[in-house]
C-alpha cells in the first residue's frame, strides 16, 4: 500500500519546544495507525460487536459506556451507545471486520483516513487537555483503557486513557494541523517534545 | 449547565446543542391533515417550569436525550435517551440512575462527576 | 490618607526593592507591594481625578472594592486602564498612569466642572441635551453633538486601538469542593475538606492567601492569625489532593455549580515565562461550593468624604498589616460601629498617631472604651464629621454634635487637624456570588446589611459572608462547612460572640446631612443629592435608581456604596431598606479580561479545516478563501493577472480541454444498514431505494416546513451501504438533520450515520478531454461510456491507489469525481495533473467553479437560501408523488405554491458591466428613489463561454420574465444598469457536454 501522508506537514517540528525547566511536561506524537475502523451495532447487537472485537483484534471490552483495552499497537473502545472505535497498526482492519460483522449485527466504517491519531503523554497531559476539554482528565474520573467523545470549539474528539500519564486524541484529519498546532502552543507552558 | 447523559456522564453545555421542544409528536408521514403538520411544524407550549426538551449532545456521542427542565430555574429534573422513549434498555449505559427518566438529575452536587 | 513605611513588619520582602513609574516619577516598593501600598509608602495621597467632577481622590480601600484609585498601566506597548491600584501588585519596571485629568493630576483643567457641580446633577446629560424639537438639531441629533465634549471630559481611563499581544489560556477543573475566599473561614474549610479526602480547590483574589488573617491581630488556635494561616497554608500546599489558586478572582456563578474565575498569571511578573499565558480563565465545576468571600466595609457619606486622606479604617488596619505602612500625620477616625476601635487600637499600636475617635453614637460598649483606651484617646461620642478641608490631601475636619436618631446636626463646630480620617459604616457580606446563584438577599437589621438567604444545598457560606464578624466564629463556621461539603455531620452550633467583648451590631446610621457635596458612589461621582432628587423626580425602584444616577454601575460595581445608597432612598421614601430592595448582581463580580474569554479562538488558533492538497495549492500560488472554517482555492493567479483574468483563463480552459478542482470539502456521509434505502427515501424528495448498486443520484431534500434544505448526489455502494454528499457549508447540519430522524422520529430503523467527509480527497475532473485524462492514469477499470455511463461509479488505482470515480457534472462538461483516501489524495492530484497536461487540463478554484456552475444554473446556497421552494429553483421534477418525505406535506401551502414567488432566473448584463450579487431587480430605474424591487441578483460573474457578465437571480414571476428587459438597482454600491432576464440554463441547456 502507499503510504498515508501526514495531515500535519511543516506544523509538524520535531525536537524540544517551549519551557522547558528540567524535561519536557509532555511529549507529542502523531501515532499514524494503518487501521482506525468505526464499528456500530444495532441494538441489542452490542454484545455481539464486542465479541468480535475480542475475536478479530483479541481485545476484551467490558460492556459499559466507554470501556477500552489499549495495547501497544491496537486498541478499541467505546466511544457512543453501540458504537466502538477500533485501532491498530496494521492495515486493512476495516476489511477484516467487514467480513466479520453482518448487516444483521452492525455496519462497519472505516475511517482510517479520516481521522488523525495524536498521542499526548508526560507528568503534564492532564493539564495540557483540561485546556482544551470541559472534562475530569484525573486518573480516577478517567482510568486507563476508558474512551469518550468530546468537542473543543468544533474540533470533534475522542480520546482514549492509554497509560497513567498517557492519552490517544483522535480528530478529524481536515482539523488535524490546526489541532495539532493549538496543543503545541498550549503546551510551550510546560514544555514539549514532538517526536 | 451541566446534563447528565445517559452514555458520557455529566457534561458541559458547551457540548450540547438544542434540537427543539420535545413535547411534540411527528404526524404519520402518509397524514395529509394540515392543521396537524401546521401544530407539529410551528406550535409551541412555551412552558414557564418544567418542559421536556430534546438536546443532542453534537460534541460528545451525538444521541439525542429528552431532558425536563424547568424554564425558571434551569434545573434539571431528569436525562433520558429520546430513543428509549421512556423505557430503558440494556447495553452499556453510564451511570443507568441518571439514564432513568424518573431519577432527578438536578442541577447542583448531583450532577457533578 | 498619605503614609510612610513603618519599621518592621508586614509581609513584604523587605530585602528585595521594587523599582516602578507612576506618572511618570520613579518609585521604590519592596516585593510584595501593590501600586497602592508602594505608593502611601512614599507620601502619596493623590491618586486620581473624579469621574464627573474631576475632583481630586486618594485611595479608600485596600482591595477589590477601590472605587477611586484606578490608573492605566503601560506593559509590552498595551494601556490598560481602569486597573484598580490597590489590587495591582509592583514590579520592576511597572508604568502606571493617573487617568480623568488634562493636563496633569495635580494641575487639572476639567476641575472647573467641580464649579458647576449643581448643574451636572443625576440626568443632566438626558435633561440638558434632549435638543430642540424643531430645526436641524432636534431631538438626538443634538444630543451627538454634545456627546463627543461630554464624552472627553468625563470617564474614565482610555484603552488604545493596539492589539493585545498577550497570551490567555482557558483551563476546565473540577472538584468535590470549591472555596472561594482563602481567610480564616476559608482556610478551615478547605482543611476541613482535604482531610476528608475530598478534591479541593481554593480560589482567593489577593496575591497571598490568608484573608484577614494577614492583618489582624486575632489569635486562631492559640497563634497569631497570621501564623495560623501560614500553617495552614503550607499543609494544603503539600497535599496531593487540594489547588490553591492566588490572584485567582471567582467573577461568575453558574448553573449546575459552574463556577469562572479568573487568575492573573503574569502580571505581576516583568517578565512573563515562556508559554505562560498572562491571564488564566477557569471553569471549575465544583461539588459544592463554599462561599467565604467575607464582607467590605462601608464608607460613611459625610461632606467632603471623598477628600485624599479618607479612608476605611479596615483599609488602614490592613496597609499597616500586611504591607507595613502607616497613616501619616494625626488620625481621626470616624465610626458608627465598634469595629473601627480596633483599627484605631492596632494602628496605634503599630506607631500611628491617632488624635480622635468620632462616634455617631451616644454610647458605646465596655469592650469598645477598653479599645480606644488601648487607642490612647478618649472617643467624641454623639458627634459626627460634617465636613473636610485641603486641597490635594486632607488638612482637617469639622466636627459637630449628632443625634443618631433624628439624624440632627446641632451645636457648635469644631476644627480639627488631621492628615488621615478613617472611617467606618459598618460591614457588608460580599454576597455577590451567591446572588448570581440566584438567591435574593435578606435584609439583617441588628448588622444592617444583606446577608445571604439559606443555600439551595449546592453552596455553603463561612465566616463574614454569612455576617459571623468574628474570626473564631468564622474559623467554626469554615470547618463546619468543610465537613458539611463532603456529606459529613456536623453537630454544634458556631459560638459567634465577640473575642474582645465588642458591640457586632453598627448604628443605622450611613448619613451626615450637612452642607457640601456628600458622594455616595465615588467611582461615578454620585452625591447624597443626587439620590434624593432621583426620588423626588418619580424614580420608586431600585432598579430605575441605579440607571439614573449610575449608582453602582461602575467598574467597582457599586461595592461601597451600594447599601448607603439603598439606605438613603429608603429615607426619602420614609420606607425600610427590606422594602427598597436591593439589585441583583450579575457577572462579573470584578472586571474580565475580554481577552481571557476569548483565548484560543482567535490568530493562529483558529480552528482551520485543511483538504488534503492544501499544501499543493498553497505550494502553487493559490489565493485561500475561507469558506466557512474550510481554506480553498479561490483562483490558481498567475503573475500580473486580476482575480476575475485569473477565473476566466481557469473557467475557458475547462470548457476547451480540461479542469481540475479540489472537491474534498464537500460533505460527505456514509448511511449505512439494512434500512438505509427506506430512510433515503423519506428524507429525500426523490426515490433512492430504486436506485442499482454503483450509481448515484442527484437528491434534494427539503425542511419539515416544505422549504429547501440541501442538495447533493448519493453514491449507493452496495445494498446495505450509501455514500452521501452534501454541500460544503450544510455538511455538519445535514448530519443533524439525519440524526435527529433517526434517533428521535424513527428510532427503529436500522440506519447508522458517520461523518466521512475526512475519510476521502475528492478532484473533481471535468471538460471535452476528462475522460481521455483518466484513461491514460487509471488502471484497474475502463471508464469509456459502456463502463462509466453518466452517474455511474466504478473502482480502480490511480499511482497505485485505490479510487472511486463516479461520473458527474457541475460544471456541465462531462466529468468525473475522483474518490481516493485523504492521506492518498495529493499522489492521486499528482498523478492526474501529470496525465493532462499534454491536454490542456489546469487546476481551477473556487471562482471558475463558480462561473462554470452559474453559466449551467446551478444552484447552490446563494438560491437554497431558507427562503426558496424547490419550485422557485425549477426543481419540482424531483418532487416525488409516490411516497411521503419530510417536508411533502408543507411544501403545498397556498403562500409556498404562489405563482408570484421569486423564482430562479438568469441575467445578463446589458451595458457591459459586472453585475453585483444581492443587488435588487427593479423594472423602472429611479436612482434617487430606488424602489419596487422584484427581485435580487444571487451569483455574478463574467462567463466566457457567453462573453458577457451574467448571473443568477431571484425574481418575481420567474420564467414569465425570460425575455424581459429590467434594471439591476444597487444604491449602496452605486451600480444602476438594464439587464435582461433569461432563462437560468445560460449555455449548453441540452446538456450534450456533459453525455457526450
Amino acid at each position: 500500500m502507499v503510504e498515508q501522508l501526514s495531515p500535519l506537514g511543516d506544523a509538524w517540528k520535531p525536537g524540544a519546544h517551549g519551557r522547558m525547566l528540567g524535561g519536557a511536561g509532555v511529549t507529542l506524537v502523531e501515532t499514524r495507525p494503518g487501521s482506525i475502523v468505526q464499528l456500530a451495532a444495532w441494538r441489542g447487537e452490542e454484545k455481539t460487536i464486542i465479541d468480535t472485537i475480542r475475536d478479530v483484534s483479541g481485545l476484551a471490552l467490558a460492556d459499559g459506556a466507554g470501556a477500552g483495552v489499549a495495547e501497544a499497537s491496537r486498541a478499541a473502545f467505546g466511544f457512543a451507545p453501540g458504537k466502538f472505535l477500533v485501532v491498530d497498526q496494521a492495515e486493512g482492519l476495516g476489511a477484516t471486520y467487514r467480513a466479520a460483522i453482518t448487516t444483521d449485527h452492525g455496519a462497519v466504517t472505516d475511517l482510517s483516513h479520516g481521522r488523525t491519531a495524536i498521542r499526548l503523554s508526560g507528568q503534564r497531559a492532564e493539564w495540557v487537555l483540561a485546556k482544551f476539554f470541559a472534562l475530569d482528565f484525573s486518573l480516577a474520573a478517567f482510568p486507563v483503557g476508558l474512551g469518550v467523545s468530546t468537542a473543543h470549539h468544533d474540533v470533534f474528539a475522542q480520546i482514549q486513557r492509554t497509560g497513567a500519564d498517557q492519552f490517544d486524541l483522535y480528530v478529524f484529519r481536515s482539523f488535524a494541523r490546526a489541532f495539532w498546532t493549538s496543543l503545541c502552543h498550549a503546551s510551550e507552558e510546560v514544555g514539549y517534545e514532538v517526536r | 449547565m451541566i446534563i447528565t447523559c445517559p452514555y458520557c456522564g455529566p457534561r458541559d453545555l458547551v457540548e450540547f446543542s438544542y434540537q427543539g421542544d420535545g413535547n411534540r409528536t411527528r404526524p404519520d408521514p402518509a397524514s395529509t391533515d394540515q392543521a396537524t403538520w401546521n401544530d407539529y411544524v410551528y406550535d409551541r407550549i412555551n412552558t414557564a417550569g418544567d418542559h421536556r426538551e430534546i438536546w443532542q449532545h453534537a460534541g460528545g456521542c451525538r444521541v439525542h436525550l429528552t431532558v425536563v427542565r424547568s424554564t425558571l430555574t434551569h434545573e434539571i429534573r431528569s436525562v433520558a435517551l429520546t430513543r428509549d422513549a421512556g423505557h430503558r434498555r440494556s447495553g452499556g449505559h453510564r451511570r443507568a440512575e441518571a439514564g432513568d427518566s424518573t431519577g432527578p438529575v438536578s442541577g447542583s452536587a448531583e450532577a457533578q462527576p | 490618607m498619605s503614609g510612610r513605611r513603618s519599621e518592621t513588619g508586614g509581609l513584604i520582602d523587605r530585602s528585595r526593592t521594587v523599582r516602578f513609574t507612576f506618572d511618570g516619577a520613579l518609585y521604590t516598593g519592596f516585593a510584595g507591594d501593590t501600586l497602592a501600598s508602594a505608593l502611601l509608602a512614599n507620601g502619596v495621597s493623590l491618586f486620581g481625578r473624579s469621574f464627573k467632577y474631576h475632583r481630586p481622590r486618594g485611595v479608600l480601600t485596600a482591595g477589590v472594592d477601590e472605587p477611586n484609585a484606578l490608573v492605566t498601566v503601560l506593559k509590552g506597548g498595551v494601556r490598560e486602564p481602569n486597573i484598580p491600584a490597590t489590587m495591582l501588585e509592583i514590579h520592576d519596571g511597572l508604568s502606571a498612569v493617573s487617568q480623568n485629568r488634562f493636563p496633569s493630576l495635580a494641575f487639572d483643567l476639567g476641575a472647573v466642572n467641580q464649579l458647576g457641580g449643581k448643574l451636572i446633577s443625576a440626568g443632566f446629560y438626558y435633561k440638558t441635551f434632549m435638543g430642540p424639537v424643531i430645526g436641524p438639531l432636534k431631538g438626538t441629533r443634538f444630543w451627538m453633538l454634545c456627546e463627543h465634549f461630554i464624552r472627553r471630559a468625563a470617564g474614565l481611563g482610555k484603552p488604545d486601538f493596539a492589539p493585545d499581544p498577550w497570551r490567555y489560556e482557558r483551563m476546565n477543573a473540577f472538584c468535590d469542593v470549591l472555596v472561594v475566599g482563602s481567610g480564616p473561614a476559608g482556610l478551615a474549610a478547605a482543611k476541613a475538606a482535604a482531610d476528608r479526602g475530598a478534591r479541593v480547590i481554593v480560589a482567593d483574589l489577593d496575591q497571598r492567601m490568608g484573608g484577614s488573617a494577614k492583618w489582624t491581630d486575632d489569635t486562631i488556635e492559640g497563634m497569631s492569625a497570621a501564623d495560623w494561616a501560614a500553617s495552614a497554608l503550607k499543609d494544603l500546599t503539600g497535599r496531593q489532593n487540594v489547588t490553591l489558586l492566588p490572584r485567582t478572582t471567582v467573577w461568575g456563578y453558574y448553573d449546575g455549580n459552574t463556577v469562572a474565575a479568573l487568575e492573573r498569571v503574569t502580571d505581576h511578573k516583568a517578565v512573563a515565562g515562556k508559554g505562560e499565558p498572562r491571564h488564566r480563565h477557569w471553569v471549575i465545576r465544583a461539588g459544592t461550593v463554599v462561599l467565604a468571600t467575607g464582607a467590605f466595609e462601608r464608607p460613611l457619606v459625610f461632606p467632603g468624604n471623598d477628600r485624599p486622606g479618607v479612608m476605611l479604617a479596615g483599609a488602614a488596619a490592613r496597609y499597616a498589616g500586611e504591607f507595613g505602612v502607616l497613616p501619616s500625620g494625626r488620625v481621626a477616625v470616624f465610626a458608627n460601629n465598634d469595629g473601627a476601635y480596633r483599627a484605631a487600637a492596632a494602628l496605634k499600636e503599630a506607631g500611628a498617631d491617632i488624635a480622635a475617635i468620632i462616634d455617631v453614637r451616644s454610647d458605646i460598649s465596655a469592650g469598645a472604651r477598653a479599645l480606644a483606651g488601648r487607642a490612647g484617646v478618649e472617643p467624641m461620642l454623639g458627634r459626627a464629621v460634617v465636613g473636610t478641608a485641603g486641597g490635594k490631601a486632607l488638612s482637617s475636619i469639622r466636627i459637630q454634635s449628632y443625634d443618631a436618631a433624628t439624624g440632627a446636626v446641632s451645636g457648635e463646630v469644631r476644627t480639627l487637624d488631621v492628615e488621615s480620617l478613617l472611617v467606618s459604616g459598618g460591614w457588608s457580606p460580599a454576597i455577590h456570588l451567591a446572588s448570581q446563584a440566584g438567591a435574593k438577599a435578606i435584609w439583617d437589621d441588628e448588622l444592617q446589611a444583606f446577608l445571604p438567604p439559606e443555600s439551595p444545598g449546592s453552596w455553603i457560606g463561612a465566616g463574614a459572608f454569612t455576617g459571623t464578624f468574628t474570626t473564631g466564629g468564622a474559623v467554626a463556621e469554615g470547618q463546619a462547612a468543610g465537613i458539611a461539603a463532603t456529606g459529613g455531620e456536623v453537630a454544634t452550633a458556631v459560638d459567634d460572640t465577640a473575642e474582645d467583648d465588642i458591640d457586632l451590631r453598627p448604628a443605622p446610621v450611613f448619613e451626615i446631612r450637612a452642607d457640601g457635596k456628600a458622594f455616595v458612589d465615588l467611582q461615578l461621582d454620585v452625591t447624597a443629592e443626587d439620590v434624593r432628587l432621583a426620588h423626588r423626580e418619580g424614580f420608586v425602584s431600585v432598579e430605575h435608581l441605579k440607571r439614573y444616577t449610575t449608582l453602582g454601575m461602575g467598574t467597582d460595581q457599586g461595592r461601597t456604596s451600594n447599601v448607603p445608597g439603598l439606605a438613603i432612598m429608603a429615607e426619602a421614601q420614609g420606607a425600610p431598606i427590606p422594602e427598597v430592595g436591593t439589585t441583583r448582581f450579575r457577572p462579573p463580580f470584578a472586571p474580565v479580561s475580554i481577552g481571557a474569554l476569548a483565548a484560543e479562538r482567535f490568530g493562529e488558533l483558529k480552528p482551520e479545516r485543511l483538504t488534503p492538497m492544501h499544501d499543493w495549492h498553497v505550494e502553487q500560488g493559490a489565493v485561500m478563501y475561507a469558506a466557512g472554517l474550510w481554506l480553498r482555492p479561490q483562483i490558481y493567479g498567475q503573475p500580473g493577472e486580476t482575480v476575475e483574468q485569473a477565473y476566466v483563463r481557469e473557467a475557458k480552459a475547462v470548457r476547451e480541454a480540461a479542469g481540475l478542482v479540489d472537491v474534498s470539502t464537500l460533505g460527505k456521509i456514509m448511511v449505512q444498514g439494512p434500512d438505509a434505502a427506506a430512510f433515503l427515501d423519506r428524507v429525500y424528495t426523490n426515490v433512492f431505494s430504486t436506485l442499482p448498486v454503483n450509481k448515484a443520484r442527484y437528491g434534494l431534500m427539503l425542511r419539515e416546513d416544505g422549504l429547501a434544505f440541501d442538495d447533493g448526489t448519493t453514491w449507493r455502494l452496495s445494498e446495505t451501504d450509501f455514500l452521501m454528499t452534501t454541500t460544503t457549508a450544510n455538511a455538519g447540519k445535514v448530519m443533524q438533520y439525519l440524526e435527529y430522524f433517526l434517533d428521535v422520529v424513527w428510532p427503529d430503523l436500522k440506519v447508522h450515520v458517520t461523518s466521512v467527509t475526512d475519510e476521502w480527497a475528492g478532484a473533481a475532473i471535468g471538460g471535452p478531454k476528462a475522460r481521455d485524462i483518466l484513461a491514460a492514469c487509471v488502471t484497474g477499470t475502463a471508464v469509456d461510456n459502456a463502463a462509466l455511463p453518466f452517474m455511474g461509479i466504478v473502482h480502480g488505482e490511480i499511482a497505485g491507489v485505490p479510487v472511486m470515480i463516479c461520473r458527474l457534472s457541475f460544471s456541465g462538461e462531462m466529468a468525473y469525481e475522483v474518490y481516493s483516501g485523504a492521506g492518498h489524495g495529493q499522489p492521486v492530484w499528482d498523478a492526474l495533473l501529470a496525465a493532462g497536461k499534454p491536454l490542456g487540463l489546469v487546476p481551477y478554484g473556487l471562482e471558475a467553479l463558480g462561473t462554470l456552475r452559474i453559466e449551467k444554473g446551478h444552484v447552490t446556497g446563494a438560491e437554497i437560501d431558507g427562503r426558496t421552494t424547490a419550485r422557485d429553483l425549477h426543481l419540482d421534477w424531483m418532487l416525488s408523488k409516490k411516497k411521503p418525505f419530510v417536508g411533502s406535506m408543507m411544501m403545498d401551502r397556498e403562500g409556498l405554491a404562489d405563482e408570484d414567488r421569486i423564482k430562479l432566473v438568469g441575467v445578463i448584463s446589458l451595458d457591459n458591466r459586472p453585475l453585483n450579487g444581492g443587488a435588487h431587480i427593479v423594472e423602472e430605474l429611479d436612482r434617487d428613489n430606488p424602489r419596487d424591487s422584484i427581485g435580487h441578483i444571487t451569483a455574478v460573474c463574467y462567463s466566457p463561454a457567453l462573453g458577457k457578465y451574467i448571473g443568477l437571480a431571484l425574481v418575481k414571476g420567474g420564467k414569465k420574465r425570460h425575455g424581459a428587459r429590467a434594471y439591476t438597482s444597487d444604491p449602496l454600491r452605486n451600480r444602476f444598469g438594464p439587464v435582461e432576464i433569461v432563462s437560468h440554463h445560460m449555455f449548453d441547456p441540452e446538456g450534450k457536454r456533459m453525455h457526450g
